[in-house]
């Protein structure tokens, strides 16, 4: 057993687990924060996506050693009791979610981006997005909520979308 | 001629759905009802509408709780052990070491089914094997144990004998009639369709010229992002409540009911929300045996296929091998076309029946054509089983047909647009299993949609070409 000590959605948690057991599953079956899914286990699908000290990882790829005294924001830490997050707002607006397994993955890879480029183009979005595998959406009406969250997120108004 | 459909002028109902209108207004439905019946090419007020999703906010909030992220006291997890052989008979399976493994606490074969087979149609699927193996993702046993990871390792300490035989992986080595049957004493093709229409010797002798092409499509797994998972409890009075992800939980409740020996009414299947179908989930997989894993040790019992288990052991789509033969006029106007089709069904029938039909109708393409001989097959082999995916077959044939088509105009230096808008379907025409069309608009689509891109007529190499 291993004591790891982390800063949860800005909260001070702390677990007794296998060393074996990855951040994902600690988030999952210790904290029983479930928003961070189990897609594949092994890095592809990015489902599991959480942000540790500001950078997206593959939340099944990290053990639990390597967070021991880091700060890690998941899914269930971007809302707050009265406020959606922009990208939270406009994924809802835009329907950008279908059957939305990937959809706290996606989000956070997105904050993450913005965090970082708060004006991105469509190109930067796709790369941000990289990690990240949909199956339903394809991916055009993630790209739209995202940028039109980056113009809340910079004070301005949200173009209009054309339609199809 | 048929009567015209009936249109109402207002449908003031449809376009007012306030509940909340006083109930003092005129009713809402006149008696008797009226089926409002929109007239061909009329579009419905829902078009160009934004909708948003009931539970979107939720799965932007990841509060949304797939069958994973549900828990119940005292849930044990489950593990399925894969035979890892194509085809092979069963000498034996010890499960003793495994069963000795502190933290194991039930272990079940192909033995504990009552009844070990099932299917949407055909029943040839087992549970879990029992004598046979037909293909490597068939499961040979299940263990429920305290924690997920010693239910794998334990995995490793069921050891099972196999008598390795020689797999059928070709569809068209399947589809030979010396080829022993997988599921002997049966030849391997278990279902087959024609479609006749005219005289498609004829046509071909009547012909300027006629082509051929073979053209073939690969297995393709749905992938849906949530795995196939299942919960299953099996309570005292004797009634099991399944939490699964099944589309057709009606289906599943009657199969369910079958394979465990119980009326449907002591099956009751929870359908939670699915993380992605595509046609993946319309059938039960492990629901039987982590129900009797339930019974056996009276706890909950939850089940996640692993990603490399969703690829083995759910179904996929039908790889098709496509043989077509056109006979045309100079001018491209089609006379007659004979199709074969062979569908690898993989190792069990699930959908094929189904995907059979539907790709055998479709096969001719959106096209008129008078002399048609469409004939399909669909075999076993020793792979992973075939099924539902998105579109039941539609998508191959599809590509063949059209890339057929591309074909046929390059040879005939015949621009691929007009080749499609001298054959293609119009108001009325017949399907090739002689359905009257209605409501057809795939010369106007294809007009607009080639004026819209700019099209040249020959497309530019680079993702642009014509299909109908």
């Amino acid at each position: 057993m291993v004591n790891v000590t982390l800063k949860v959605n800005g909260e001070t948690r702390s677990a007794s687990v296998p060393p074996e057991t990855t951040l994902l599953r600690l988030l999952r079956d210790q904290f029983n924060l479930t928003g961070a899914k189990l897609g594949c286990d092994v890095g592809d699908c990015g489902a599991c996506t959480v942000i540790v000290d500001g950078k997206p990882v593959n939340s099944c790829l990290m053990l639990v050693g390597q967070v021991d005294g880091r700060e890690v924001l998941t899914i269930e830490g971007m809302a707050t009791a009265d406020h959606l997050h922009p990208l939270q707002k406009l994924f809802e607006h835009f329907g950008s979610l279908q059957c939305g397994f990937c959809g706290p993955g996606v989000i956070l890879s997105a904050k993450a981006l913005l965090d970082e480029n708060p004006d991105p183009s469509t190109q930067d979005i796709r790369d941000a997005l990289g990690g990240n595998l949909c199956r339903c959406t394809g991916y055009t009406k993630m790209i739209e909520a995202i940028k039109g969250a980056s113009c809340i997120l910079r004070g301005e108004e949200v173009p209009a979308v054309k339609s199809a | 001629m048929a009567e015209k459909p009936k249109v109402i002028e207002k449908p003031d109902v449809l376009q007012q759905p306030d509940i909340l209108r006083p109930t003092t207004a005129a009713p809402l439905v006149a008696f008797p009802i009226e089926v409002v019946v929109p007239e061909g090419r009329q579009q419905t007020p829902a078009v160009g509408q934004r909708a948003s999703r009931a539970d979107g906010r939720l799965h932007g909030l990841g509060q949304t709780k797939y069958i994973d992220d549900m828990y119940f006291p005292n849930m044990l997890f489950a593990k399925i052990k894969r035979a890892g052989v194509a085809s092979a008979r069963i000498k034996s399976i010890d499960t003793k070491a495994a069963e000795a493994m502190p933290g194991v606490v039930a272990v079940i074969t192909g033995r504990d089914i009552p009844c070990n087979s099932f299917g949407p149609s055909l029943k040839d699927q087992p549970v879990l094997a029992e004598t046979r193996v037909f293909h490597s993702g068939d499961g040979v046993a299940a263990v429920a144990a305290e924690t997920e990871q010693i239910a794998t390792e334990a995995l490793e300490k069921i050891k099972v004998e196999y008598e390795v035989l020689t797999p059928v992986l070709d569809p068209l080595e399947s589809l030979k009639l010396e080829t022993p049957g997988i599921h002997a004493p049966s030849a391997n093709i278990y279902g087959h369709k024609i479609i006749k229409k005219g005289d498609v010797e004829k046509a071909f002798a009547e012909s300027d010229h006629v082509f051929e092409g073979s053209f073939r499509t690969q297995m393709v797994e749905h992938v849906p992002l949530e795995p196939y998972a299942c919960i299953a409890n099996w309570d005292a009075n004797g009634r099991v409540t399944i939490y699964s992800t099944l589309g057709r939980i009606t289906l599943g409740r009657a199969d369910v009911g079958r394979t465990l020996g119980v009326p449907m009414s002591r099956v009751r299947i929870v359908a939670t929300v699915v993380g992605g179908n595509f046609g993946g989930k319309n059938e039960i997989r492990a629901e039987p045996a982590m129900a009797l894993l339930s019974k056996k040790t009276g706890r909950p019992v939850k089940c996640v296929y692993t990603r490399s288990e969703e690829f083995t052991s759910s179904t996929t789509r039908h790889p098709l091998i496509m043989d077509y033969k056109t006979g045309v006029t100079k001018q491209g106007k089609i006379l007659g076309r004979k199709i074969r089709l062979v569908l690898d069904g993989g190792a069990y029938c699930s959908w094929s029946e189904t995907t059979l039909g539907k790709a055998c109708i479709l096969s001719a393409g959106p096209y008129n054509i008078e002399n048609l001989y469409a004939e399909a097959f669909v075999v076993y082999t020793n792979k992973t089983m075939t099924g539902a995916m998105r579109g039941f077959g539609a998508p191959q044939v599809c590509f063949a047909y059209e890339s057929h088509m591309d074909d046929i105009a390059h040879a005939l230096g015949i621009d691929p647009l007009e080749i499609r808008l001298v054959n293609a379907f119009d108001e009325g025409s017949l399907s090739p299993t002689s359905q009257k069309l209605h409501s057809v608009v795939v010369k106007e689509s294809l007009l607009r949609a080639a004026k819209r891109f700019g099209w040249n007529g020959l497309g530019d190499g680079n993702g642009t070409g014509v299909k109908a």
